[in-house]
């Protein structure tokens, strides 16, 4: 074991030692490959948070989270498979079964859900248990072996090398990347298909595209939360800035921002229980939670907005009824 | 066991909420890892199948309520609701299970069970105890099937029907909650979800009664746990015990394989029955144009019809026409001389039976409905093939026996035209 300098920090502790090692990082001064676990875990989760932020903000504006959510299932046979074909866990290879089982998924929920006119929800849960349950099979006949299983489900941070930083960080930019430079088909096909069709951007294109990125996503994601917990990345954040904003890109950048920070705290506070009660909980369940109380704050402080407002509409109702009565009058 | 999660799954499958499912059994995670780890604690060994039992059902029920109250409060989409309840319940568990990872191995190995279902390691006290609980669930749908008939396709008209149906509603809620519970145990939390719609799905495609609905669920359900059990077992034995296949994916893989087969092969609403009706009818269809063009023909210039006029008038190919000449004659329509062609008298029937649809139905078009006379062939091209011929008698009737189409052509009287059918 090496030296990490965040063994017996306190909660606050923790973010004093990692802002200023952030900074000598950035600055230059502290090298790649003497970055400890805790900074790779938050970095990954980091990455894996805004990418799961951007994709999630365009899954729950379309209404698609169930068929990401399906995705997220097909994904493992698609990662078991390309690992049985090649041995590897590359990054080429890794995106080349995400965008084939992300295609795949979303076709064939289409087919029966339009050809065989199956009702949607059922298609989809037909498909991915399907294809789920293949990838479990496959999985403990050739790896004799379900903790593997168990690791590509749940996600194991605390595997996570720094080799690990690259590939999310890479799957980070093509995403963004992706959606600067189609931002307006996006925004388009998303909130008026009819229209967007009517200016030659085609939806069931963009559709198609949004379920590759989400594979994508979830594929860089799966080795530091697991194929399952990715759902919570694309979910929970967009969900919590959706109640604090209307606006779009303020809403991609909030819930990227959020995902980040609780991956941040999440990777702490993790830390923090393992020194102080020498518990190792999953960190990626911890951020999780995270996320899921960052929402329930946002809620309160919504119902707290909206009291506020309510009692000052109360107030200026008798004033309007006055108004109604003149009018009628007049 | 599936029987009961089968049985329930219609329920859920009819009112197109089949995912609700997914989205619960993730929840019933957190509450199965934190009874095994309370029982852990307190070494309540004996007591753990029904500890599980009551966590797994109360944290279900939390994140039902979570649900219901994104879409009703907040006014999340329901997708998002649900995904935002799956996933977070379970980080929830994977949280608690790792709590157990490294201090209480043996736990942890019991938590995992739950993730995919191990219905070999199961004991005489679960099967007691998972019977009884299935049992119930059907004798709840057997109870109220035609309160649960009106609930699911008709809520409103269930709804003046008083206080029943609210109560109805939270226990066919509990029931869906409770036999995912049951079912966790055997196909496990992740894959618990294809039990409730693979069935329900696959028996869909072979009726449209609920009862039989019902029926067939449960006979899918459970012909796929005995076939994934057994198969599951036996492979294992096969495979030399290097390898073991675990029940819970078997089982959802043959279920989901019966389902699949179910929607392509089901004799009325299969993609493949689908798919031979359609060409016969277009066979049909082809036949009867056939017939129209040599009877136009047989009026025109007499008996013998060579083979050159009449592909003129279709595009088929010359190898597909000869066949569907060969197979006129065989149906004694057609009487083949040497290279030239004759209608039979029950051939000239068949033939001027659909040309009088056709002209029939343009009178009706022009008459009746007023459309324009250049516009209404099109109408009646399509027509020929489907009017009945109690249709035709209708019309007939309708339009007073009339002579002449409204291209001034003649309409074979009903003498004429052999009522085929």
């Amino acid at each position: 074991m090496y030296f990490n300098p965040y063994t017996d920090q306190d909660f606050l502790g923790f973010f004093g030692v990692f802002f200023s090692r952030l900074f000598l990082f950035v600055t230059g001064q502290l090298p790649f490959e003497s970055l400890v676990s805790d900074e790779v875990q938050i970095m990954v989760l980091t990455c894996v948070a805004a990418t799961g932020a951007m994709v999630g903000t365009f899954l729950i504006l379309r209404r698609m989270i169930m068929l990401a959510n399906a995705l997220s299932h097909t994904i493992l046979l698609g990662i078991v498979i390309a690992f049985l074909l090649c041995d590897s866990l590359t990054l080429p290879i890794l995106m080349v079964a995400a965008l084939i089982t992300g295609i795949a998924t979303t076709f064939l929920t289409e087919y029966l859900n339009r050809v065989i006119k199956l009702q949607e929800d059922a298609s989809i849960g037909l498909i991915f248990s399907i294809f789920f349950a293949f990838g479990i099979l496959l999985l403990t006949l050739f790896s004799r072996n379900v903790h593997i299983g168990t690791e590509l489900i749940m996600g194991n941070v605390d595997a996570l090398q720094r080799g690990d930083i690259k590939i999310v960080f890479s799957v980070f930019g093509i995403n963004a990347l992706l959606f600067l430079l189609l931002y307006y088909g996006f925004k388009i096909t998303t909130f008026d298909p009819n229209l967007a069709r009517a200016f030659g951007f085609s939806p069931l294109l963009f559709n198609y595209l949004l379920m590759v990125q989400t594979s994508a996503a979830a594929v860089g994601a799966f080795r530091a939360v697991g194929v399952l917990m990715v759902m919570a990345f694309f979910v929970l954040p967009p969900l919590t800035a959706r109640l604090l904003t209307n606006r779009l890109p303020t809403l991609i950048g909030l819930s990227a921002l959020i995902g980040a920070m609780a991956s941040a705290v999440g990777v702490a506070i993790s830390r923090n229980i393992l020194t102080v009660w020498g518990v190792g909980l999953s960190t990626a369940g911890i951020v999780v939670i995270v996320l899921g109380i960052f929402y329930l704050c946002a809620i309160l402080f919504r119902s707290i907005d909206f009291s506020v407002r309510a009692r000052y509409y109360s107030l200026s109702k008798p004033s309007l009824k006055k108004d109604e009565k003149n009018c009628s009058i007049g | 066991m599936c029987l009961a999660a089968a049985m329930v799954g219609v329920l859920v499958f009819v009112r197109k909420r089949s995912l609700l499912g997914e989205a619960l059994s993730h929840a019933t995670y957190p509450g199965v890892t934190f009874a095994i780890i309370l029982t852990g604690f307190f070494s309540l060994e004996s007591a753990l199948p029904f500890l599980i039992l009551v966590g797994a059902f109360l944290s279900a029920l939390a994140g039902f309520w979570i649900i219901d109250r994104l879409e009703k409060k907040i006014k999340v989409a329901s997708d998002a609701a649900l995904g935002a309840v799956l996933s977070l319940f379970f980080g929830i568990g994977v949280t608690i299970a790792s709590c157990a990872q490294h201090s209480y191995a043996h736990l942890y190995r019991q938590m995992q069970t739950y993730l995919y279902g191990q219905a070999a390691t199961m004991t005489d006290i679960h099967i007691l105890i998972y019977g009884s609980l299935a049992l119930a669930v059907l004798l709840f749908i057997l109870l109220f099937y035609r309160h649960i008939l009106a609930l699911s396709f008709d809520p409103q008209f269930a709804h003046t029907n008083g206080s029943i149906s609210r109560f109805l509603e939270s226990v066919i809620f509990l029931i869906i909650v409770l036999s995912l519970v049951i079912g966790v145990r055997c196909v496990g939390v992740i894959l618990m979800s294809a039990m409730l719609i693979a069935p329900a799905a696959a028996a869909r495609q072979f009726t449209n009664r609920l009862s039989t609905l019902f029926l067939l669920a449960g006979f899918f359900g459970s012909l796929s746990a005995f076939l994934g059990l057994y198969g599951s077992f036996e492979l294992s034995n096969r495979l030399g015990g290097h390898y073991s296949l675990p029940t819970g994916p078997a089982i959802v893989l043959v279920s989901g394989g019966i389902a699949l087969f179910a929607l392509f092969f089901a004799p009325r609403r299969g993609l493949v029955s689908r798919y031979v009706r359609k060409t016969k009818f277009r066979g049909v269809c082809v036949q009867e144009n056939l017939l129209k063009v040599l009877w136009r023909l047989s009026q025109k210039e007499q008996n013998h019809i060579g083979f050159k006029e009449i592909s003129q008038y279709l595009g088929y190919s010359s190898l597909y026409l000869r066949w569907l000449l060969h197979r006129l004659c065989r149906q004694q329509a057609l009487i083949k001389w040497g290279k030239a062609y004759q209608l039979t008298p029950q051939g000239v029937k068949k033939g001027a039976r659909i040309v009088r649809l056709h002209r029939l139905w343009e009178v009706y078009l022009v008459n009746s409905l007023g459309l324009k006379v250049e516009r209404v062939h099109k109408s009646a091209e399509e027509m020929e093939h489907i009017l009945t011929p109690e249709l035709e008698r209708k019309l007939t009737e309708l339009l007073d026996n009339p002579r002449q189409d409204p291209h001034d052509q003649p309409i074979p009287t009903q003498d004429e035209a052999l009522h085929v059918f």
